[in-house]
């Protein structure tokens, strides 16, 4: 279950000290923004261009259904006095990496996916019905999807390494990826220390949500 | 050190003046060999086919080459909005540091922005006016466009479509339009049938051609305000709903 932490040890060291971590995303809310944060090279190869657009894509998709799931999970779990608390502050944060998504799509000129609307319905049932189904059961999908996100998150990493521009505007892009990837495993040791374990068949629900997850991101990268 | 042009990119844009008037014939491109430095004949016919293609293979060529040169109008566009609203940037940046030090960023006043000048409308107007010197050759050059290189269909729409795809994004892009998610596919489909009705007008009607696109825009303008205007009700009545259900105590 663990695989994603074992596989990036790194994030532990980083979740105990968020304030002292360079967070790349604070230049998209700064008005003087940055040559890095409002331009994108224009001397990309195809290839390069297409690790460029894919990873934006799916971030964008990825990020704007995290939203809907957390909003879906508090809208029956928000009067919960523990997890309400706790799914408001995630989705706090899911709706800055959004706006910081918006603006990379921008910047970069990036092709949004289509499949955005199906986004925000199915992560909003997916957060309800999980939320109705109790706080563990919801937990648990946070745990899920907060995994396949991590790993998603990692290989975009290892991709970009290949977009060897020697633009500003690529390398904040790889922090901002760190800096959300480590967000995101914050958000799924939220969900474990919260008793998501205790969902019932946690581990076919997990595949099943892990599975969901993982097409979603194959189709968005094209469609 | 800088990089060779291969021969065939110089000839193309040397065949891009004169295209005004040759049209987008192959006899244009043969005249074009004429401004090559040392080069005073134009090219042979054989030399043409073997540089652009046979037949009309060639004079498509030249179509998409004049195609592609009106997109980078547009792009030159952008770069100039870029440069200007950096340097506003910078200005109002010095502004606020030399008389409102204390005020928020946002709340700066500053002269009415150039580059703000450099809006959709800006851009398509100029992107009309790219048109006018070769309107007498545009209809025939679409139709060659659309027709099939063999057989079927019997015309072929998608470089039509590309071609209007192509001039709204860049458009959008230049004009920094924000558009993120759905809005984005919904502003370019909007743009691109406002421009290929406007570029149908003006093939038939020169002069009024900028203010059918005016007419259209302000058109788009206020139907995508009525139907926010719609969205927002549907939300309101939609979160009334939700908030009898919830007093009710269904969920």
């Amino acid at each position: 279950m663990h695989r994603t932490l074992k596989k990036l040890p790194i994030h532990r060291c980083f979740s105990r000290n968020l304030s002292c971590r360079f967070q790349g995303s604070t230049l998209y809310f700064n008005p003087t923004t940055h040559i890095s944060a409002s331009t994108t090279p224009e001397n990309l190869t195809p290839e390069q261009r297409k690790v460029v657009d894919v990873a934006l894509r799916v971030d964008q998709a990825g990020e704007l259904a995290a939203n809907w799931i957390y909003k879906g999970q508090l809208r029956f779990l928000g009067n919960d006095a523990i997890a309400g608390p706790l799914i408001q502050e995630m989705l706090n944060q899911e709706r800055k990496h959004l706006e910081v998504m918006n603006q990379l799509q921008l910047q970069h000129r990036v092709r949004p996916t289509l499949l955005s609307e199906s986004a925000r319905i199915i992560g909003f049932s997916l957060g309800a019905a999980t939320a109705l189904a109790g706080k563990e059961t919801a937990m648990a999908c946070t745990e899920a999807v907060e995994t396949v996100i991590g790993e998603h998150y990692e290989d975009q990493l290892r991709d970009l390494e290949k977009v060897t521009a020697d633009h500003p505007s690529i390398a904040l892009l790889r922090a901002v990826v760190e800096e959300f990837k480590i967000d995101e495993l914050e958000h799924l040791d939220i969900a474990v220390d919260n008793h998501s374990q205790r969902a019932p068949a946690h581990a076919l629900f997990s595949s099943i949500i892990g599975t969901g997850c993982r097409i979603a991101i194959k189709l968005c990268k094209s469609i | 050190m800088a990089t060779a042009i291969p021969l065939r990119t110089q000839l193309l844009r040397l065949a891009l003046p004169l295209v005004r008037t040759h049209g987008f014939t192959r006899e244009a491109l043969s005249q074009a060999a004429v401004g090559l430095p040392n080069h005073v004949q134009p090219l042979p016919d054989s030399a043409v086919s073997s540089l652009f293609g046979d037949g009309d293979e060639a004079r498509r060529t030249l179509i998409r080459a004049w195609l592609d040169e009106g997109v980078e109008g547009i792009k030159e566009l952008r770069r100039r909005r870029e440069v200007l609203e950096r340097m506003e940037l910078d200005m109002r940046l010095q502004q606020q540091q030399e008389t409102q030090p204390k005020a928020p960023f946002s709340q700066v006043q500053t002269q009415p922005l150039e580059s703000e000048r450099i809006d959709i409308r800006h851009v398509l107007r100029a992107r009309l006016a790219y048109n006018e010197p070769v309107l007498a050759y545009l209809p025939e050059a679409f139709a060659l466009l659309a027709s099939p290189v063999s057989g079927l269909p019997p015309l072929d729409p998608t470089p039509a479509l590309n071609h209007a795809a192509t001039v709204a994004s860049e458009a959008c892009y230049a004009a920094g339009e924000k558009t993120i998610l759905m809005d984005w596919y919904t502003r370019r489909a909007t743009i691109a049938a406002i421009y290929t009705a406007a570029e149908l007008h003006q093939l038939v009607s020169p002069p009024t051609a900028s203010a059918f696109l005016d007419t259209l825009l302000a058109e788009s303008k206020s139907l995508g305000k009525k139907l926010d205007d719609v969205g927002s009700y549907s939300n309101y009545i939609f979160r009334s709903w939700a908030g009898i259900l919830k007093s009710s105590g269904a969920f």
